[in-house]
């Protein structure tokens, strides 16, 4: 599963020019330091339902890679 | 010496603002400008010359000012500056005195593919605007474009009392709590999604916020709730405006009451679509008006005869945080890339934006799907504001039409 986050998150960082990430770091900030804006992460939001069907914002407002695995294993999704 | 505006590390004051007015000796006759403080400046110096003036969004592409048929060499037009401002007092009796003849026009997207135009004059801009001695000590945060409606209501409301304006817009996010400490700032206006980018970043409370306002998107509860938390002592309200007519009600939670000032003015359809009076919108020559009432497209759901909760949208135009789009504009743009045989612009709903943009195209047999997805964004990018290009691509081999022929966008 984290392969399939690292690719789409590298979808959304590369279409909309910014630099790719190369290892998923947990406790790295989708904004500070993947860089994303809100039209980012209304895509990648958008982009993991449609691989998962779960919305990640569902509960709140999430920052950092982990907290997406963590709110996709806790589904027992792989 | 008050501050005026405050915009990346300049503090304006009021003093510096008279002496910048009194030094510019053109007013451009479009306003086609990145530095707010440019853009504001420019504005009040019209006013009090009277002038009639028009304001674009600085990132608009040709393309898109050909689509609002507007001119390239008219962008170079000026008028002169005549007046010299004394003092305050001196800015404020000349705006009083030239207000009749100045004139601003915006522009809407529309609904039928090309943008409105909507010409408005002072008196229709600052319907909602209050001032008395009980505003004096607002300090707001400037968190729209001030370059739309939106922002310009905020900008109306803060210089008509001479409030300091510290624009965090564009502002870097990690920035803005700090801002709003050193500034004391008393009041926020933003949309849902400004709201939602700035929360994980306000680390403690901000207990000088007394008034927080939303506007240009769906009510959010949770949003309240999340806000409260670091606004504890801030009146948290709705409001509702758009282009046409500015801003008209305001709520608390989701109900929104009608004021008796113009109850008479405001109308239900029996589908529930939300009407407007004519008298109560700035002048276009494309508004459809139904007799004497503009239809909003908006469904609203009535509580009582003056409240009433919004319940859906009636036409295609998709918001986009706050920004609204129409499809067809974007679908002409992606027609003209080669290739491309059909396409259709739709909706995805999400919690951080509203919507996004998606798309699903059709393109001739053979070409590679990966790489024209990148093409067409790579074009749209020269060509459309960002938050008019669609975020997914689908590759389809047919567009599903409805049985009239139209394209079915849900």
């Amino acid at each position: 599963m984290e392969n399939k986050i690292k690719e789409i998150i590298n979808i959304v960082l590369e279409k909309n020019n910014k630099e790719k990430i190369e290892e998923l770091n947990k406790e790295a900030s989708l904004r500070d330091d993947l860089g994303m804006d809100s039209l980012d992460l209304a895509e990648l939001t958008v982009r993991i339902e449609d691989e998962y069907d779960i919305d990640i914002f569902e509960d709140g407002i999430i920052d950092k890679v982990g907290e997406i695995i963590e709110k996709i294993s806790k589904r027992g999704l792989k | 010496m008050k501050l005026f505006f405050h915009y990346k590390d300049r503090d304006i004051t009021y003093e510096n603002l008279i002496e910048d007015i009194n030094k510019t000796e053109e007013i451009n006759k479009y306003i086609f400008e990145k530095d707010p403080y440019e853009i504001l400046k420019q504005l009040i110096t019209s006013i009090i010359n009277g002038n009639k003036i028009t304001l674009l969004d600085s990132d608009f592409s040709k393309e898109e000012l050909k689509n609002l048929e507007i001119i390239e060499s008219e962008l170079e037009k000026t008028y002169k500056n005549n007046n010299k401002v004394e003092n305050i007092e001196d800015l404020f009796n000349k705006i009083e005195k030239n207000k009749d003849t100045w004139e601003l026009t915006l522009y809407t997207s529309g609904t039928t593919g090309r943008p409105k135009k909507v010409r408005h004059n002072l008196e229709s801009l600052t319907r909602g605007v209050k001032v008395s001695e009980k505003y004096k000590n607002n300090i707001w945060a400037f968190a729209y474009n001030p370059t739309h409606f939106a922002g310009l209501q905020v900008f109306f409301q803060a210089f008509y009392n001479q409030n300091p304006m510290i624009y965090i817009f564009d502002m870097n996010r990690k920035e803005v709590e700090n801002v709003l400490r050193r500034y004391n700032v008393t009041h926020i206006s933003a949309t849902p999604t400004f709201y939602r980018t700035i929360l994980p970043y306000i680390r403690e409370v901000v207990p000088s916020v007394e008034r927080a306002t939303m506007g240009g998107e769906k009510y959010d509860k949770n949003l309240e709730a999340q806000l409260l938390k670091v606004f504890p002592n801030a009146d948290l309200r709705n409001v509702y405006a758009s282009t046409e007519a500015g801003s008209i009600f305001s709520a608390k939670g989701d109900v929104f009451s009608i004021s008796p000032r113009i109850a008479d003015k405001v109308r239900f359809a029996e589908d529930g679509e939300l009407l407007i009076h004519k008298s109560l919108l700035g002048e276009s020559d494309t508004f459809q008006l139904d007799e004497d009432w503009y239809r909003t497209g908006d469904i609203v759901e009535m509580i009582d005869e003056s409240h009433f909760k919004f319940v859906s949208r009636k036409t295609e135009m998709i918001n986009i945080g706050g920004y609204k789009v129409n499809p067809h504009e974007v679908e002409d743009e992606i027609k003209k890339i080669d290739g491309v045989v059909d396409v259709i612009v739709k909706a995805r709903s999400n919690r951080i934006t509203g919507n996004i943009l998606v798309a699903e195209v059709k393109i001739n047999d053979g070409i590679d799907k990966r790489e024209k997805e990148k093409e067409i964004t790579k074009i749209l990018e020269k060509r459309l504001q960002s938050w008019k290009i669609p975020r997914i691509f689908t590759f389809v081999d047919n567009i599903e039409l409805t049985r009239t022929g139209k394209k079915v966008r849900k």
